[in-house]
């Protein structure tokens, strides 16, 4: 989209280990992420999602196996091409990690005062236009994090991550801790902004109604690989590992699924 | 009509471009290279300054699309911007040559563009008055508070004494432990430094009247009557009463106090009293060891500037120094446990959920208490003083 070279894998990642002392998180762990799609990634409490993230994104050291992203491994890189790189990417963190002692505008404004040189009134449209994209109100800007809601957080997160236009997005559990017309509401605002911004999304999640919705794929993380990945569709009715047939076709996800 | 350079990872350098030429019917602005937030800067600047050539008929513009090679939200907004820039000069421009996504991303754009911007709310002079009457409404409200707490503790303290086998033994000796036995160190060191410094400082004071003996006298009843409980109240306030309520405020946190009451449990008796009755016990205890360290520290410094011997300080001392010296010290430190105890506790009660709020809590729990036992010694220093002790 947007003319951008068409390379199918986005993120692919071969073999990753990792352990924590003696508990052992992943082990040759293989997953791709495609360009252009909704990627969720499910799996149960404690089987990785989180660490999976950050491993992707460098905030946690991989102990064994590639990470590219762009088709560039990420290890090799000098720091000046990884900062180059790491821009090209935003993230949602769980409860948006907002600077508290900073406005919403400002929040927004930090990706674009660390990364470029822009002029402050453009800064201000630019961040305007953010904000309303993601759904916020205009008086939303300045305001602090703590005066606002869990799920305007989350939107404020949403768009600090969205800041410089990046290729993809990462987000952590993007529905948790939002009432279920919140989640919807959060859940259609990533799919929109997904197909005009042409984004590839990587989205932790265990919401089944988010990944019945937006998701295109689902990777399953279990036994401290990715076991299963394939459509919502296919996952239900080939789950192919217990956890996947107990998650899939559980009473709740036949409730989601309909 | 301008060249922009873009930094690429890849080595190679797109240019975004934005030419103008004449056209049948008016004007053509053809757009091409990357139109993203990286070029933004220079591409803004060239819309600002564009220069539209004075045509008696150029009345209508095309802006063409189909040399971009990539447009993000940045991008678009650009476009919009010189869409409307051309429309001052009563040009009506219209997209040409677009791919669908890019069309879309436009009208996404368009929509979400605001006209007016929120205004921040500038602070005057009214918030500022308005903030200090607050503050001393809320200073008032704070010895209000902690009266209260006094009370509450006290009665929780007489219904424990009624029933001595309900206080929580386990909790008082962790605590007379962590808030006790462990700052012996800390405030030895710092007893023994404070008392040497200012037995020196005597000494080359007093060397001018020639009276550098009489430094010990002062070293001895200083240290006595205020310098080693004060110390002692200080370190401890910085110690315990920053852990009571960071452990209490923990627990406020994850709503475990409300668990408790829940459950019939008094968190008073259980967390608040336990905490204080072990600083009422070590504190003196404490405050008798920094004022043994003050004397260790003043003879130390006696000895290596006057050359005076362990025995004849002592002795010294002991011409100086009366139990009543000893007494009027010793005694406040039940009291300054008490203040320091309730502040801590009381701060930990009042964490609301957030972590911010916890670290908030913890601030003022050490900056109140130090403050309140330095106010309570003085106090007491006039009291007593006035009562001729």
């Amino acid at each position: 989209m947007n003319g951008r070279q068409r390379d199918k894998e986005i993120i692919r990642i071969r073999g990753l280990s990792k352990r924590f002392r003696t508990q052992v998180i992943f082990e040759d762990l293989d997953l791709d992420v495609l360009r252009g799609e909704v990627l969720g990634v499910a799996g149960a409490s404690g089987t990785g999602k989180s660490v999976l993230l950050r491993c992707i994104t460098g905030l946690v050291p991989t102990d064994r196996g590639r990470v590219e992203i762009f088709g560039r491994e990420m290890a090799a890189l000098s720091w000046r091409d990884r900062l180059a790189i790491e821009s090209r990417w935003g993230v949602l963190f769980q409860d948006g990690a907002l600077f508290s002692s900073l406005t919403v505008l400002q929040n927004i404004q930090v990706p674009m005062r660390e990364q470029l040189k822009l002029p402050k009134s453009a800064m201000d449209e630019l961040a305007h236009l953010k904000l309303a994209m993601v759904g916020l109100p205009p008086d939303a800007a300045h305001k602090f994090p703590s005066e606002l809601s869990g799920g305007m957080r989350k939107r404020a997160g949403l768009a600090r991550a969205l800041a410089l236009d990046p290729e993809i997005v990462f987000l952590d559990e993007p529905t948790s801790g939002l009432d279920p017309i919140g989640a919807a509401a959060f859940d259609r605002l990533i799919r929109s902004l997904q197909e005009t911004l042409g984004l590839t999304v990587y989205m932790v999640t265990h919401d089944l109604d988010s990944i019945f919705t937006i998701c295109d794929r689902v990777a399953v993380l279990a036994d401290h690989r990715c076991v299963r990945t394939g459509s919502p569709a296919e996952l239900v009715s080939h789950p192919g590992h217990p956890w996947v047939a107990d998650y899939f076709c559980g009473e709740r996800a036949r409730a989601a699924y309909r | 009509m301008l060249d922009i350079a873009e930094a690429q990872d890849e080595g190679e350098r797109p240019v975004a471009r934005l030419d103008i030429e004449s056209a049948p019917g008016g004007l053509r602005a053809i757009a091409s290279g990357p139109w993203t937030v990286r070029s933004f800067a220079e591409i803004h600047a060239a819309i600002v300054t564009l220069s539209v050539p004075r045509r008696k008929r150029a009345q209508a513009a095309e802006i063409n699309l189909s040399g971009i090679s990539d447009l993000d939200t940045a991008g678009a907004w650009l476009l919009n911007h010189l869409r409307k820039r051309l429309g001052t000069n009563g040009i009506q421009a219209f997209i040409s040559g677009g791919t669908e996504a890019q069309l879309s991303l436009l009208s996404v754009v368009e929509t979400n563009t605001v006209g007016e911007q929120a205004k921040r709310p500038r602070q005057g002079v009214m918030p500022l008055l308005g903030d200090t009457v607050k503050a001393i409404g809320t200073a008032i409200e704070d010895i209000v508070r902690l009266t209260a707490f006094l009370g509450a503790v006290t009665t929780a303290a007489a219904r424990t004494a009624t029933r001595p086998w309900r206080f929580r033994w386990v909790s008082f000796v962790y605590h007379v432990e962590h808030t006790g036995l462990r700052a012996v160190p800390i405030i030895s060191l710092i007893c023994l430094l404070i008392g040497g410094v200012i037995t020196q400082q005597g000494i080359m004071q007093l060397k001018y009247f020639g009276a550098e003996p009489l430094a010990v006298d002062m070293v001895g009843i200083l240290a006595l009557r205020e310098v080693g409980i004060l110390l002692t109240a200080i370190m401890v306030a910085g110690r315990s009463a920053s852990a009571f309520t960071a452990e209490i405020g923990t627990m406020k946190m994850r709503e475990e106090i409300d668990a408790m009451r829940t459950l019939g449990i008094d968190p008073l008796e259980t967390l608040v009293l336990p905490r204080i009755a072990a600083l009422i016990l070590t504190l003196p205890i404490l405050a008798f060891i920094g004022d043994i360290m003050c004397l260790v520290g003043g003879g130390l410094m006696a000895f290596l500037y006057l050359d005076i011997s362990v025995r004849v300080y002592i002795e010294r001392l002991h011409e100086a120094v009366t139990l009543q010296h000893f007494v009027v010290g010793v005694i406040k430190a039940p009291l300054a446990a008490i203040i320091i105890g309730l502040v801590g506790c009381l701060e930990g009660l009042s964490v609301e959920g957030s972590a911010e709020s916890l670290g908030v809590h913890v601030t003022s729990a050490v900056v109140k208490a130090i403050f309140l036992v330095i106010i309570f010694d003085a106090l007491f220093a006039m009291f007593l003083s006035a009562s001729g002790f």
